[in-house]
């Protein structure tokens, strides 16, 4: 399965699916959509991935980031120093290649971590409703229309708890069974 | 506080104890501590509820603020309230026992997530107030109890686990065959609604009313291990370690009797006349193949897996008797035997970790190394069999009593005799673990897990929990009667219940 077209056309393809999943996402609430479909249709950007590169490049590419450090140097002033950190973990990315005046920490974001994320906000968006003392998950709109977005309210928060959900549990399921 | 809160805390407790537990992955320290103040939590929140419950004997509210019939309903009454709070008690006790009870590992992957979301599932079946949604808890409860008892992965376990979820898919099946015809026949789910609908007499499918109550009984039968549909029981609860099945196998099978009460009392009443003679077999026949299953067998897990099912007899016993007593003896009896059972098991625990073994044959003289233990468990036994003044005899009392008045002298003469027997198999087990002489051969080459007392304290304190609650209940039985028969009288009067969820038909 790993051609040069498939890998190839996968880079181009990973992020339209990802807006597209968001997309789905959104214009859930009156449309054909919402939260599961769009979950599902963004970990195709990741299944793909993994099929054509492997979970371990996956990973590496997508839920692992390298973040580096190093203690402040005499001639660097406290707003210089942080600003040169925040350039080097962002834009101005280090070579991977072993560098030794830099200390480095990898975060890495578990599926499951997706998952739980997911579940709070969906759970977390019916306390809203609680909380103005009306039964769990009454809905509540802003009044505001945002473009693109549209209007926001704890429908949409649910709706991208589910969203959270179904991808962390693709993930989930995709690595490990890759892994076989 | 307000009940809309009240109904939800038992649900979202638990939910948000499972993430903070998912949060702190492999870390089994924070897991723990966080753990545990959910389990109180969940109790607390348990006991809120009956205590709104029994001021105003229903709550309800609609999840979302949609309406009754159309949206989610969340109610609770009498019976559902005691069933939790009794949920939260053995919760509490498995927790503390699986401190020192159960290995790291098992507790570094996912126990205690696992098991509050099974309580979650618990909850969910205890309030809700929707056809679908009882399907939707249940479903929580399989997959849940599935992954808990093949945490771990051990070759027994697995087995266990497959045929515990291979026939409970199959009673899913049923189930939601059942509620698709029923949704079909009343174009409802509510179940207040529906309670309403069927007790139209001049509604042209109530004949078919009965078809569906096949299939609930089927269904609920299987998932309570009712005669015949017991099979998968005593195959699968003996496996995984004692800190999990001492909750599925103290709780599980009682909700799917509940289930039974509440569907039987509340939707299925059209054609009693069938249905109750078939359930005073079904129960007869539970009662008996239980208990000479357990005699028969020689491990103390399986012993006890057995009794299980002969229990569940007793409480479709209540059910198929019908009258207020032997509900609220089937009531009291599901809270009485919750907690003896979930003790039992966690005493089988603690012999099985000290000699690593829970065979009859290779156990024995238990009395001179732990005399507490053994007072533990004859206290515990003696429960189970229901000599008074336990809290087992209320119980049995309750039922024979309903079944001298109500005429049906075979099925009392039946129980009297399983008591019996119970007490036979429980004396078996006395003899076997706690009485004779270690068996010679054993004692020299088998493994004994060193003691240490502190250790062995922790073990001893959610049993000794137990049992005192155990104790309470038999020694000062009125109030638990007393909830039991407003639990019964709720169920036979439903007034309130369709009033509650449903104030606009009520005002029409």
């Amino acid at each position: 399965m790993r051609t040069i077209i498939f890998a190839t056309t996968i880079r181009y393809l990973t992020p339209l699916f990802l807006i597209l999943s968001l997309y789905i996402l959104l214009r859930g609430h009156n449309h054909p959509g919402g939260g599961f479909i769009g979950g599902l249709i963004g970990s195709i950007a990741f299944v793909f991935h993994v099929l054509a590169h492997g979970s371990d490049r996956t990973v590496n590419v997508y839920f692992r980031l390298k973040l580096y450090s190093k203690g402040k140097p005499e001639e660097d002033t406290p707003p210089e120093h942080m600003w040169r950190l925040l350039s080097v973990n962002t834009w101005n990315r280090l070579p991977s290649y072993p560098q030794p005046e830099w200390r480095y920490h990898i975060v890495r974001l578990r599926p499951a971590y997706v998952m739980a994320t997911g579940l709070f906000l969906a759970a977390s968006s019916g306390l809203l409703g609680l909380l103005r003392g009306m039964p769990f998950m009454t809905s509540w709109w802003m009044e505001a229309e945002i473009p693109i977005i549209g209007a926001l309210g704890t429908p949409l928060l649910f709706d991208a708890g589910v969203y959270l959900l179904v991808l962390g549990m693709v993930l989930k399921m995709v690595f490990t069974m890759s892994k076989e | 506080m307000p009940s809309d809160l009240l109904l939800v805390l038992p649900l979202l407790l638990p939910l948000y104890g499972a993430l903070l537990c998912l949060a702190f992955w492999q870390r089994e320290q924070w897991q723990t501590i966080l753990a545990g103040v959910f389990q109180v939590a969940w109790l607390v929140a348990g006991v809120l509820l009956l205590r709104r419950v029994l001021h105003l004997e229903v709550v309800s509210t609609q999840i979302g603020n949609w309406p009754a019939p159309f949206g989610i309903t969340l109610a609770a009454d009498v019976l559902s309230a005691l069933i939790l709070v009794t949920a939260g008690v053995i919760g509490l006790a498995v927790y503390l026992f699986s401190l020192q009870g159960l290995d790291i590992t098992r507790r570094r992957f996912g126990y205690y997530p696992l098991l509050l979301l099974l309580q979650m599932g618990v909850s969910g079946v205890c309030l809700t107030g929707d056809l679908f949604n009882l399907y939707v808890w249940f479903e929580l409860l399989l997959i849940c109890c599935f992954a808990l008892l093949s945490l771990g992965g051990t070759k027994g376990q697995l087995e266990g686990t497959f045929k515990y979820v291979t026939i409970n898919f199959l009673a899913s099946g049923l189930l939601l065959t059942g509620i698709g015809t029923m949704y079909s026949l009343y174009g409802s789910l509510n179940l207040a609604e529906l309670a309403l609908l069927v007790r139209q007499p001049e509604h042209p499918n109530l004949p078919l009313l009965s078809m569906v109550s096949v299939f609930f009984l089927t269904g609920f039968g299987i998932k309570a291990a009712i005669f015949p549909l017991f099979f998968w029981l005593p195959a699968s609860y003996h496996t995984p370690p004692v800190a999990i099945s001492a909750f599925i196998a103290g709780l599980l099978t009682k909700v799917g009797i509940y289930t039974l009460i509440r569907l039987f009392t509340l939707l299925f009443i059209s054609d009693l006349g069938f249905m109750l003679p078939l359930m005073v077999v079904l129960a007869a026949l539970t009662m008996l193949i239980g208990v000479v299953g357990a005699a028969a067998q020689t491990d103390f897990k399986k012993i006890l897996s057995f009794h299980i099912i002969s229990q569940i007899g007793y409480m479709l016993m209540g059910l198929a008797i019908y009258t207020p007593l032997a509900l609220a003896g089937s009531v009291f009896f599901i809270v009485h035997n919750i907690l003896v059972k979930t003790n039992l098991f966690l005493i089988s625990g603690i012999v099985a970790q000290r000699y690593r073994t829970s065979s009859l044959k290779r156990l024995g003289g238990v009395y001179l190394q732990q005399p507490m233990l053994s007072v533990l468990f004859i206290l515990s036994a003696l429960s189970l069999a229901g000599t008074p003044p336990s809290s087992g005899f209320w119980g049995k009392l309750m039922l024979a009593r309903a079944g001298l008045e109500a005429g049906q002298y075979v099925l009392v003469g039946v129980s009297l005799f399983v008591s019996i027997i119970t007490l036979f198999s429980m004396t078996k087990i006395w003899n076997e673990v706690f009485w004779k002489p270690r068996p010679v051969s054993i004692r020299k080459g088998s493994l004994v897990t060193p003691v240490n007392p502190l250790r062995l304290w922790q073990l001893y304190l959610p049993v000794t929990m137990l049992l005192g609650v155990i104790l309470l209940i038999g020694v000062y039985a009125r109030p638990l009667v007393r909830l039991s028969e407003r639990a019964a009288e709720r169920l036979l009067h439903i007034e309130p219940y369709t009033n509650t969820v449903l104030p606009k038909k009520a005002a029409n």
